[in-house]
């Protein structure tokens, strides 16, 4: 069932926007993908993807500004959003976290082959987060 | 008298630098990841069965993309360090349990290069005001040198004591030493000694510079004792006193 969720892949290098939505879609995602700031948060807004795979440099509005975004709307704000960028240092890290990121990933340190496996990891916990509260309220 | 052109030339030298930095991370790293993940892509079998050859060629493939990615964070950190931009995340940090992971996480490393590594701490070492990352930094660069720069079997003593209000560390190797001539360009960027880069052409000549930076940042210092031929030992402290985060 969750191999039929939605992931958006917001990356301005078209070779490796390639690589990841083709290795989500070998794991069996349904994959949409932006190529600018903008188009990633029109994309995020309009077709609510079950999970968003984040770069940090992008044109027109960076992977920050969309995070933040992201926050301010019921609608997107419990998407969970996993940060994959070429900036690891520890500030970068705590910025990311500190808006609300579930994963943050460095693309040099991180093996593509388990691109699928981090997705999981992470729907799961937004699915079971939900059951907490819809227990909570029965 | 001719009148001069005004030459736009608005750009401050620190954000020249910046960009160089800039450039080195995304220019760089991105390509590399791009290679990196077709590789691991390709390995995987994902693709495709592949044969014995195949594999073989693409793991030479990833080992050197491997390396040009070290080099690339290393040269990173070295323009970070040029434009005193190296942040450090200070936490209180077991130095004997860092020291025991670092050399876990060469073993194999030391294994392949037949080096014995043994290490003694002596009685109690408190806990340092330092980023653990950094110094793992630091001491996996004393120890890799120590491992590669070696002749015949390495073998390496790396001691930890406490000193007053320091926290001394020393790494003992029986290695090819340092000349006296070479000795005070050793942490300066990017040089590399004479039998060093016989012994390994490759080497970016980072590694100490980068090391260096760290311990002082840290608000220690790095030394050490070296003759040709009769191997190094490297030295640097740390200060006991918990340092506050600037």
């Amino acid at each position: 069932m969750e191999n039929t969720a939605k992931i958006l892949v917001i990356e301005d290098d078209k070779f490796l926007n390639k690589l990841y939505t083709d290795q989500l879609r070998r794991e069996g995602f349904e994959v949409s993908m932006a190529i600018s700031g903008d188009e990633g948060l029109n994309k995020v807004m309009n077709e609510k993807p079950d999970l968003v795979i984040l770069d940090i440099v992008l044109p027109h509005k960076n992977g920050f500004d969309i995070l933040s975004e992201m926050k301010l709307h019921a609608h997107t704000k419990n998407i969970p959003v996993v940060i994959l960028t070429n900036l690891g240092q520890d500030s970068d890290i705590k910025t990311g976290l500190d808006l609300g990121a579930v994963g943050y990933l460095v693309k040099t340190d991180f093996p593509i082959t388990k691109l699928g496996v981090e997705v999981r990891k992470y729907l799961a916990m937004k699915q079971k987060k939900q059951e907490d509260i819809g227990a909570a309220r029965s | 008298m001719p009148h001069h052109q005004h030459k736009k030339r608005s750009t401050p030298e620190h954000d020249i630098r910046s960009e160089v930095t800039s450039i080195i991370a995304h220019q760089l790293k991105s390509p590399l990841a791009g290679i990196k993940s077709s590789l691991e892509v390709i390995l995987s079998g994902q693709l495709g069965a592949l044969t014995k050859n195949q594999q073989e060629y693409l793991h030479i493939a990833l080992d050197e993309v491997d390396r040009m990615v070290s080099l690339v964070k290393d040269l990173l950190d070295a323009a970070r360090i040029d434009q005193k931009e190296l942040k450090l995340n200070i936490q209180p940090t077991d130095l004997v349990k860092l020291i025991k992971d670092t050399i876990d996480n060469v073993a194999t490393f030391a294994r392949a290069t037949n080096a014995s590594i043994s290490f003694m701490p002596e009685g109690e070492i408190p806990l340092v005001s330092v980023d653990a990352t950094k110094i793992q930094q630091a001491v996996n660069n004393i120890i890799d040198n120590a491992m590669r720069y070696e002749q015949g079997r390495g073998e390496i003593i790396i001691r930890l004591k406490k000193v007053g209000q320091k926290i001394i560390f020393s790494c003992q190797d029986n290695g090819i030493g340092i000349s006296k001539e070479e000795q005070k360009k050793i942490f300066s960027k990017f040089y590399r000694g004479r039998k060093a880069i016989e012994l390994l052409p490759t080497g970016s000549g980072l590694g100490l510079f980068i090391t260096k930076a760290i311990i002082e940042q840290s608000g220690g210092k790095i030394w050490f004792e070296s003759n040709l031929g009769d191997g190094s030992t490297f030295y640097f402290f740390l200060p006991v006193q918990l340092k506050k985060q600037k």
